[in-house]
């Protein structure tokens, strides 16, 4: 077998901030070769350097078959190598034969020569062993078999190398199967592949090799023979616990919230209670259906079965509407789109959720201006004045204004997603301590968060999900990150 | 397409027509119509008289009338699958008809001069618009509402706001081809002009573009997907710029057949002719977020939009009231597009299900 890529010191700063440092990396013909790490470990990074989206810095080199070279997005392609990102990039009122062939048409004459291309894409899907057909309609396939479709086009056009990354993040069990299915298949004709996933269980089923990034550096390369998984996660894991966030314990109070047995929208079977002065951190992979739970809690969608309880009276959130009469808060992953409305002002974004409890008809600009100036002084948002455009602040201001929005709701039950995505430093402690401060005023929150320090350091009780169902519920002190790993992407706990 | 059947014969499920064939519900809509007006016909003359509006008479006069307007809502088509929209090509139209009369009348420069001098105005305002909506993201709907405006205020300022009359320099364009055919229901003479036949043509040839060269499925791509189709290596820009480019090229030839039927170049000409084509179009089937559509839908929408003003003349139903059968047709046909994809989604997902708990009982 021999090597096709080779990645050698290969490092990547953005304004200062090291995304990778000092990888090693290589890829055999024929063989699976597997990415794993926590999220932010550099994984996507290191991909878009393989695809030439990023350049590496200087001291960095890329050689392919032999040649060093400087990659860019078309001599990837030139050279055979495609990625296959997360979300799909399709055409989805074209036939799958047409989204193989776009933009790399056989002709004959000055017609499409679809007969040739169709033979072709028969070809490659008998061998795939796929029941697909040339001329099924891409968007009413579904994400499985646009994958399968993607992957195709790889063998078409006899490509080198193929980037797998988290091909199967919203696929159903028998869409995994069939999936790995068709990477053992593809492995057989030469071309290597970079398979990149969260889930343990592929890795071992298909991986030849793995590699462990882990903030950005190389921590182990492995051949997959005798690997077990809980070597794995100790390498993914493995940060100094002593330089987490240190919070402000709060006496825990009585029940405020409380989920019975819900399911719909893509989870199942959730229940767990939520105490006063209480943070119970929700933990899991991409996917794994946590955002998908506080949709469902907060009554953007709806709930096929189960109870939610506030204090000790059932209630039934049809619409956010409701929610936000029974005081929740839902400070949202993606502030941007959903947190505020960004064109606006400061005082227009927090006004706008206590409309619903506020039985004023006629709004007055003054009035929100002085809600919201005091705000502006309360958590302390570096802002001019209330009537700065939200899109004008940085992450950690706008954060703080769609905070300001549910502190002028007056809610009880705050529900973040993500608290301090894209957020430095000094306004991420800020953050931490006006939820703790939340806290002391004997309200409550459940917090969703990818970054593992966080979790750790806020967390009163961590509940971990994987499949959309919860996995396991760990106590404050048991939490620590192999612990949760161990549950959100490895097997059963011990 | 003797290798598609084939294959289809190996495994192919049940797919709903409505499904598989594009046009199916439009064409549903459209034989319904047809079949209502000539039943009112048969009774309101109580079965005596072969129904005049299927008379060829009434056809070839309905291909008259939708010639033009058909022209340029081929050209829409494109343009809209691209994913973009042309609002100006009424007073475009206009403009085309006001150089082209003025040429002939009043410039001198002969007929065939005058018509290329017409029609590259077309293309190059098009072009210029289409350079505009490609390199600047504001939505072609704006720019194109701009463009409207712009041209008919050229046209005003050439023609001193008045007609442009000509001496039928243009009459070869409008004479009968088949003069002294009689109709053997009626009686009357049957009339083919160029234009019909050019309208044809162009709709033949746009068709056999999108549907089998490169070129016309990258407008599919374009459409659907512009991301998509920029990193499957597709010029974006310059798919936009062209589509338009060539959209100018059909409105140039519509408007020289609009002028050789009035015979007077005048700003009226045009009027309405943006909204029209986009009727026939979305009536067609053709997405207004681009991406999807086709020409034979088109040419669909085309004699349906253009029969109903007929059928309502024959019918001696007040013009007045063609306004509302019009709009109603186009909220029909376009939500009957919807009802339908939706009700054969539910079909298969239930279909779907229902598969799925048969493999769960078979495994449990």
């Amino acid at each position: 077998m021999g090597e096709i890529l080779r990645l050698s010191n290969v490092s990547k700063t953005f304004a200062g901030v090291r995304a990778l440092q000092g990888i090693t990396f290589d890829l055999k013909e024929g063989e699976v070769h597997c990415l794993c790490g926590e999220n932010g470990a550099g994984k996507s990074t290191l991909i878009k350097v393989l695809s030439g989206a990023h350049q590496p810095d200087i001291g960095g080199e890329i050689w392919f078959e032999g040649r060093k070279i400087d990659l860019t997005p078309h001599l990837a392609l030139g050279l055979g190598i495609q990625t296959i990102y997360q979300e799909h990039i399709v055409f989805d009122s074209l036939s799958v034969m047409e989204n193989i062939f776009m933009g790399l048409e056989r002709e004959k004459g000055i017609f499409l020569d679809r007969k040739e291309m169709r033979r072709q894409t028969v070809e490659v899907l008998e061998y795939l062993k796929s029941d697909l057909r040339p001329e099924m309609v891409m968007g009413d396939l579904g994400s499985g078999q646009q994958k399968i479709v993607e992957i195709a086009k790889g063998l078409v056009f006899k490509r080198k190398v193929i980037i797998l990354d988290e091909p199967t993040a919203s696929f159903s069990i028998s869409e995994i199967d069939n999936l790995l299915e068709i990477i053992k298949t593809v492995k057989k004709s030469g071309i290597g592949i970079i398979y990149i996933s969260h889930h343990l269980d592929e890795v071992f089923r298909v991986g030849d090799r793995v590699t462990v990034l882990r903030d950005g550096r190389n921590v182990s390369h492995y051949d997959i023979g005798g690997l077990t998984k809980s070597q794995l996660i100790k390498d993914m894991v493995g940060r100094d616990p002593s330089t987490f966030y240190k919070r402000e314990s709060v006496p825990i109070g009585e029940v405020l919230f409380e989920a019975r047995n819900l399911s719909g929208n893509g989870v199942r079977n959730i229940s767990f209670k939520l105490h006063r002065g209480e943070v119970l951190g929700f933990s899991g992979m991409t996917g794994s259906g946590r955002s998908e739970l506080m949709e469902l809690l907060f009554g953007g969608a709806r709930l096929d079965s189960g109870e939610v309880r506030i204090g000790d009276r059932p209630v039934r959130h049809r619409t956010p509407k409701a929610a936000i009469r029974n005081k929740m808060c839902f400070i949202t992953e993606d502030r941007q789109n959903t947190g505020l409305f960004i064109e606006q002002t400061i005082a227009q974004n927090i006004v706008v959720a206590n409309m619903v409890n506020t039985r004023n008809f006629i709004s007055s600009p003054a009035r929100d201006l002085k809600v919201a100036e005091g705000f502006i002084q309360k958590l302390s948002i570096r802002a001019k004045n209330a009537r700065v455009r939200a899109m004008n602040l940085s992450g950690g201001n706008q954060q703080k204004v769609v905070l300001a929005k549910w502190f002028n709701t007056n809610g009880d039950i705050f529900i973040f997603d993500e608290p301090t995505r894209g957020i430095d430093v000094n306004s991420k402690q800020e953050i931490y301590q006006l939820m703790v401060g939340l806290l002391k005023q004997g309200k409550a929150i459940i917090m969703v968060s990818s970054d593992m320090p966080e979790v750790i350091s806020m967390s009163d009780r961590v509940i971990v999900m994987k499949g959309g169902e919860m996995v396991a519920e760990i106590g404050k002190d048991r939490i620590s990150e192999e612990h949760i790993l161990t549950h959100s992407i490895g097997e059963k706990a011990q | 397409m003797s290798d598609q059947a084939s294959t289809k014969t190996e495994k192919a499920p049940w797919v709903s027509p409505f499904k598989r064939f594009e046009n199916f519900t439009v064409l549903t809509i459209f034989v319904s119509f047809v079949i209502i007006i000539v039943l009112l016909q048969l009774i309101m003359t109580g079965g005596t008289k072969y129904p005049t509006f299927i008379s060829p008479v009434n056809i070839l006069n309905i291909m008259q009338q939708v010639g033009v307007p058909g022209i340029v809502a081929v050209g829409m088509t494109m343009v809209m699958i691209s994913g973009g929209i042309d609002l100006s090509v009424g007073m475009l139209a206009s403009l085309v008809s006001i150089v082209t009369a003025l040429g002939i009348s009043k410039w001198h420069l002969g007929v065939v001069p005058s018509i290329l001098v017409g029609i590259s105005t077309a293309v190059v305002l098009e072009t210029l618009m289409g350079f505009i909506i490609s390199r600047v993201k504001v939505e072609p709907f704006i720019i194109t509402l701009g463009g409207m405006i712009t041209f008919q205020g050229i046209a005003l300022l050439l023609c001193n706001s008045r007609e442009v009359i000509m001496n039928g320099e243009l009459n070869f364009i409008k004479t009968n081809l088949i003069a002294g055919t009689k109709d053997p229901v009626t009686g009357l003479n049957l009339v083919i002009p160029p234009y019909v036949l050019v309208f044809l043509l162009l709709a033949l040839l746009v068709g056999l573009l999108l549907k089998y060269t490169k070129y016309g499925r990258r407008i599919y791509a374009v459409g659907n997907n512009s991301n998509a189709a920029f990193l499957a290596g597709i010029n974006v820009r310059a798919m936009r710029l062209s589509v338009y480019a060539l959209m100018g090229l059909l409105v140039g030839i519509g408007s020289v057949m609009l002028l050789a039927r009035i015979n007077v170049g005048i700003i009226t000409l045009g009027q309405g002719l943006e909204i029209d084509t986009i009727a026939m179009v979305v009536i067609g089937g053709t997405a207004l977020k681009g991406g999807k559509g086709n020409v034979l839908g088109t040419l669909i929408g085309v004699f349906f939009l253009g029969s109903i003003g007929n059928a309502m003349n024959l019918l001696r139903l007040p013009s007045e009231v063609q306004f509302v059968a019009k709009g109603l047709v186009i909220i029909v046909a376009v939500s009957a597009g919807y009802v339908s994809s939706t009700f054969s989604e539910f079909l298969s997902r239930r279909k779907g299900l229902a598969a799925v708990s048969g493999d769960a009982s078979k495994g449990g």
